[in-house]
């Protein structure tokens, strides 16, 4: 009798866990890192994708994107904005794509930009760093540091995060990827954290900014401070960008042209 | 005459253990004693939690103090340690024959620090730079099922629970946005406790 019983509730539980049909029947922790398999390598899949859609011609159009932490709503209104726009070819987004760092953010952003129909590439933020965002992002993108090229253009994504990383940044890493600027007709930088901002002290600072002048880097690109930026912060050729964060549906796009590169502020209606 | 003292102050301490076991509100009144013990498997709180768990209000309130973990071959990172205070209320109880069942709503509320998570703010950030990403809460509905055992010895009764649950910063996040779905942010625990 209390055999059949038992049987019952257990095929009671069966039917609530179908109904319900979770993404994921057991979690153990908001901090675990356990990415499944569809997620990972999405930088390496993205890059793939980039590289199928190079032409010849010297001007196309990026979207830049930053600090989406959970303002999901607006992440949406952005990815359909740019997928009716067709100069926009491709995404990158400047960090912050997690708030607390938690997995379940990580996957909430992945399947939102499911529905992007472009490419899209991420340089991490320093939220993205808490909890046990460090071992997620390197696990569902990849490497911290990167880059690719696209119509003879080098884009660089560098990790210049600090506190949340406990790491100091790789200036070795990017002074290397920026030695062949020549080759190039554009190079265009970006990090989530603007040298002049918070987290990076004045020999960072130095750094950065002699690295970018001394390698023709025409575009530094920032989130992290959550307001928008364009200019020339230091007496040298290089302008910077720090795009808001889409707590209003707010985001950029940079037309690059074969010498020159031009920006516009896109303000969607809340 | 020391022999025969020594043996009425055993007969003492036996007859009174045996009146504390028998009423177990004395013992709760005079003691810490548990009522129970409980197992968890999963619900944001461990890989397994076990921890030792209290009656109140006339059975209206099972709080519990548990102890969480999260091996790396799970967690994927570190290991995971975790303290929870849980609390659970039956909403009724159903008696069926020998057993009762009981639907059950409730929270928890976790503390975890060591993956990047911390307490007090790291002296290298800014003075309120960050809160506290130390503590989670859960919340949770279920169903208990109790049964009292016909010939106890130590394990009284016994109750086999399942329920379904999410952490507070999900439901922020499904409550703001209509892209994150309900069936993104849930997911099931079940669990026993043991009566003694």
């Amino acid at each position: 009798m209390i055999l059949q019983k038992t049987i019952k509730i257990i095929e009671l539980i069966g039917i609530i866990i179908f109904f319900v049909g979770c993404n994921k029947i057991f979690e153990f922790s908001p901090y675990e890192a356990n990415v499944k398999e569809e997620y990972k390598n999405t930088t390496k899949k993205n890059i793939e994708l980039i590289n199928n859609i190079q032409t010849n011609i010297d001007t196309f159009s990026f979207a830049f994107v930053t600090d989406t932490h959970y303002h999901y709503n607006n992440l949406e209104a952005i990815i359909n904005d740019i997928n009716k726009r067709n100069d926009i070819l491709f995404v990158i987004f400047g960090g912050d794509i997690a708030h607390q760092g938690l997995l379940k953010e990580y996957q909430i952003f992945y399947n939102i930009m499911i529905n992007l129909d472009k490419p899209y590439l991420t340089v991490i933020g320093n939220h993205d760093y808490m909890s046990n965002g460090e071992v997620i992002y390197k696990q569902m993108f990849g490497n911290y540091n990167y880059l690719f090229e696209f119509n003879q253009n080098k884009f660089i994504l560098f990790d210049d995060v600090v506190w949340e990383s406990n790491k100091y940044p790789d200036f070795d890493w990017l002074s290397m990827q920026l030695s062949d600027n020549n080759k190039f007709k554009q190079v265009f930088v970006i990090a989530h954290i603007s040298p002049f901002s918070d987290q990076l002290d004045s020999n960072m600072e130095q750094t950065y900014k002699t690295l970018m002048s001394d390698n023709n880097v025409q575009l530094s690109m920032h989130g992290h401070a959550h307001i928008y930026s364009f200019r020339k912060v230091y007496k040298d050729s290089v302008s910077y960008l720090t795009a808001p964060s889409i707590k209003k549906p707010t985001y950029c796009i940079i037309t690059v042209y074969s010498k020159s590169f031009s920006i516009e502020l896109v303000k969607l209606k809340s | 005459m020391k022999k025969i003292n020594i043996h009425i102050l055993l007969a003492i301490l036996a007859f009174s253990y045996n009146v504390f076991a028998r009423d177990t509100s004395l013992i709760k009144t005079k003691n810490w004693y548990p009522d129970y013990t409980k197992i968890q498997f999963a619900g944001n709180i461990g890989f397994l939690s076990i921890g030792l768990g209290y009656q109140f209000f006339n059975n209206r309130l099972y709080s519990e103090i548990l102890y969480g973990y999260v091996p790396v071959s799970i967690s994927r990172a570190q290991k995971i340690h975790i303290i929870t205070i849980k609390n659970t209320f039956p909403i009724i109880n159903k008696n069926i024959k020998e057993i009762i069942i009981s639907p059950i709503t409730g929270f928890t509320a976790s503390f975890e620090t060591g993956n990047n998570s911390f307490l007090k703010l790291p002296d290298k950030y800014p003075k309120g730079y960050l809160i506290t990403n130390a503590f989670h809460l859960t919340l949770f509905l279920g169903a208990k099922v109790h049964k009292n055992f016909i010939y106890p010895k130590i394990i009284k009764g016994a109750d086999l629970y399942f329920e379904l649950g999410t952490v507070e910063s999900y439901v922020l996040y499904a409550f703001l946005s209509k892209e994150v779905r309900i069936n993104q942010i849930l997911s099931s625990a079940i669990g026993i406790n043991l009566y003694y």
